[in-house]
């Protein structure tokens, strides 16, 4: 019976102890982690590095946070207790901060935050003239991105870390509020809250260096610097490309010609993992999916037409047009659309840059009262002329329709270097300096193109006032649908299809708002926002890592400009009829349960520059875009009280007494050993 | 290898060779050699090949001399240029450092 109520004690004893205690490790009570996602990173090109890095294993500073320049010059000349990281609003981020606090020396780092009483006028990190090293001459006379600051091209030695946690934030600041800001001069005598930022770049120096560095055959520890920036493209034509029987009809062409209705897919910013590109690039692939819908639906009935149409999304224009200087290429190199290859029986004809007769880009595109047209020098020709004025007679009802003077950034400036015969124009709601403050930057974001989500149905859009996003996107794409029916089919339209504002509205939601979006649901590509940060995004990325949002958006082109078929029951293509691909989809957004199989003429090509292809391509030529990340290994962020000077002073020398005392302690025993310990004499080991 | 359970001329093979097989760009076996019989060589008392040890000992420690001034210039050179020579410094190395020019 005893026993038995003893065993039972400890038991609930044992029990109590489990329940009670922590088991929290003390490493996990020191830190305090952030999402340390959102920092800057290294980028290189065949001659610069450009981006952040930390120290190797990581930068350590003390906070110091600053609402105003003043409190940041504060800090910068009264600081006494090493090295700082403040934490300053977006808005003080600007060259002349960097270059003080590069030169003061008492910086480790930078954490910038969002403030919301003080959303900058101007945000953009970009250069005033995008990709100035592979634009035609002269471009860049102009400044399109006035505003432009360039600090996303500078090589900053410290890292910088953007927290847009309102919680985070918070913490950071209740934590500099108990432990740092009061007697800056006593700040070296006690214990201050401090922050870690680890983002450590693997790769150095330039391009054409980290690449041979990851392909040496004598390092002894292979490792990868770098990965060359890219993606894919997306194409589509409105009608399917006609086949070839005959082998030798696929090299030459049958004279075909091709109007190319083209954009870009990306964008950039700062920090990793906020991409948002309202205006930038999302304006232009909106624009041009609704185009791409209202044509498809107005040409169902024609069975004759002249010029095929050419729906283009390049990845990778943000760095030096990675996606249009490879698709150039491809056609330079008879492999667009697809390589000849011996065994397809039906291959596709070869389309070559002079197979082009208008090549029209849409680049940002948010509202505006006014839409330029920025034509190419060679296209004052009659054809050129007429379609323009096409375009602004279906643009009076709701924007002045003017041309502008010059060619700005853009892809089609890839395809002007491969033929500047080239006929073709930039449609976009600037002239010479973008209307968009924030043009590639964390606050392009949904406000900056003035968007609402709506959620209606097809019978029930009276609710978007006319004002609205949509509302222009959609006057931009009949304008544009309108004006490419009568070049393609040669008369007017007549009949009553309209843009899809409910089509708009959700496209719109599906970039800016929520990956879940209806469209991305018809299209059968579900839990997008789920997806790891680096695979969805805007931003290019690296060739190695698929971004998921390329492939959706290629997917909802091919919806919108695919057929339904009953014939094809197993919904697989033919690889001997390259020209169609298959996919089970939803038949409409208000019918997102019944699949059906839609024949498409979608596809992608490969956008990786052709530098990283060429195999003796020579770096200095400047030929091709050279853009390539560097590799690393984690991108974290903590927060912890650093003691102080002294302290660890303090702690070190009781480490090293405690360490030599010891040494002093097992000399003295084993000096003394035959004392201590008594053995039996004349015992070898092996007798005893 | 316990020297002093050794013979004498066993010990004097044994330096002999350890300073012959230096020659063999193991500039370790000097140094071997010159730490590992200097009691033998310095500190013992006289016996008759204990001069001819001294001398291979001798002529090991000059020689391990001469390799770690050769080392340690190469090592600043190499450090100092590496970034510099770019594409042939790369292809003598074994480990890549990484975040470095």
């Amino acid at each position: 019976m005893y026993i038995k109520s003893s065993i039972l004690f400890f038991l609930y004893i044992e029990i109590n102890l489990i329940l009670l205690s922590n088991g929290e490790r003390t490493k996990d009570q020191m830190y305090e982690h952030f999402d340390g996602r959102m920092s800057c990173f290294r980028r290189l090109n065949a001659t610069h590095q450009i981006g952040c890095s930390s120290k190797r294993d990581g930068s350590t500073g003390i906070i110091h946070y600053v609402e105003e320049q003043e409190d940041l010059n504060f800090i910068l000349k009264t600081g006494s207790a090493g090295d700082y990281i403040p934490i300053i609003p977006t808005v003080l981020l600007k060259p002349e901060t960097i270059k003080s606090l590069k030169n003061s020396g008492k910086i480790s780092g930078i954490v910038i935050y969002n403030d919301n009483t003080k959303i900058p006028k101007h945000y953009s990190h970009e250069l005033k003239c995008p990709n100035p090293r592979s634009n035609i001459e002269k471009t860049c006379d102009v400044p399109w991105n006035k505003h432009g600051t360039g600090i996303l091209h500078d090589d900053v030695p410290f890292p910088i870390y953007y927290v847009n946690n309102e919680e985070d934030l918070k913490k950071i600041k209740d934590c500099f509020q108990k432990f740092n800001n009061f007697s800056y001069e006593t700040q070296y005598t006690r214990s201050l809250c401090s922050i870690e930022l680890d983002a450590f770049m693997h790769a150095t120096t330039d391009t054409p260096t980290c690449i041979r560095r990851s392909n040496s055959k004598t390092n002894l520890n292979p490792v990868k610097f770098c990965d060359p920036l890219g993606g894919e493209n997306v194409w589509a034509s409105l009608f399917p490309i006609e086949n070839v029987t005959a082998k030798n009809d696929a090299v030459h062409a049958n004279n075909k010609k091709y109007i190319i209705l083209a954009t870009h897919l990306d964008t950039t910013s700062m920090v990793h993992a906020a991409y948002p590109g309202a205006v930038n690039p999302i304006t232009g692939i909106v624009t041009l999916l609704a185009t791409a819908d209202l044509l498809k639906r107005m040409v169902k009935e024609e069975v004759q037409y002249g010029d095929n149409i050419l729906f283009m999304l390049f990845s990778g224009e943000t760095y030096d047009y990675i996606g249009s200087q490879r698709m150039v290429y491809d056609m330079e190199k008879d492999e667009f659309p697809m390589k000849i290859d011996p065994d397809i029986k039906n291959p596709l004809p070869l389309i070559h840059l002079d197979d082009i007769s208008i090549f029209v880009e849409l680049d940002q595109l948010s509202k505006n009262k006014q839409l330029f047209a920025n034509p190419t020098d060679s296209s004052n020709n009659s054809r050129m002329k007429n379609f323009m004025q096409k375009l602004q007679n279906y643009s009076k009802s709701f924007a002045t329709f003017m041309y502008g003077s010059q060619l700005p950034p853009s892809s089609l400036q890839s395809f002007v270097k491969g033929n500047s015969n080239l006929s073709g124009l930039v449609l976009a709601n600037y002239r010479s300096n973008y209307l968009n403050n924030y043009y590639n930057s964390i606050y392009d974001n949904y406000t900056n193109v003035d968007y609402q989500y709506y959620n209606t149905t097809e019978d029930n859009t009276s609710e978007i006032p006319f004002d609205s996003i949509q509302y222009y996107t959609a006057n931009i794409s009949e304008m544009l649908a309108r004006s490419l029916y009568e070049e393609v089919i040669n008369k007017r339209y007549e009949g009553d299809e309209k843009p899809r504002l409910e089509l708009i509205d959700e496209l719109y939601n599906c970039y800016l708002l929520n990956p879940d979006c209806k469209v991305h649901q018809a299209i059968q590509r579900k839990k997008l926002g789920e997806t790891p940060y680096n695979s969805y995004s805007f931003y290019v990325g690296v060739t190695v890592v698929p971004n998921l949002l390329t492939y959706a958006i290629g997917l909802t082109l091919g919806w919108l400009t695919g057929d339904i078929v009953a014939t094809n029951k197993t919904c697989i293509g033919d690889p001997h009829i390259p020209v169609y691909q298959y996919f089970n989809m939803s038949r409409s957004l208000d019918n997102l349960n019944t699949t059906e199989c839609f024949r498409t003429t979608m596809n992608f090509t490969e956008a990786l520059s052709p530098a990283f292809i060429l195999p003796d391509y020579n770096w200095k030529s400047n030929k091709y875009s050279s853009w390539s990340e560097s590799t690393w290994k984690d991108l974290t962020v903590r927060m912890f009280l650093k003691p102080s000077a002294a302290h660890e002073r303090f702690t070190i020398a009781i480490g090293s007494v405690t360490f030599i005392m010891s040494l002093i302690l097992v000399y003295f025993v084993k000096s003394r050993s035959h004392i201590l310990f008594v053995t039996p004499e004349n015992c070898s080991p092996t007798s005893c | 290898m316990d020297l002093t359970k050794m013979t004498n001329d066993r010990k004097l093979y044994l330096c002999r060779w350890y300073f012959r097989a230096g020659f063999a760009l193991l500039p370790f076996l000097w140094a071997v050699n010159s730490i590992w019989f200097f009691n033998e060589a310095f500190r013992k008392p006289e016996y008759d090949e204990q001069k001819q040890i001294k001398k291979y000992v001798i002529f090991s420690g000059i020689g391990t001399i001469i390799w770690t001034v050769i080392i340690v210039t190469w090592v600043v050179i190499f450090q100092v240029n590496r970034a510099h020579w770019g594409e042939f410094a790369d292809d003598i190395s074994f480990i890549i450092p990484l975040g470095t020019p």
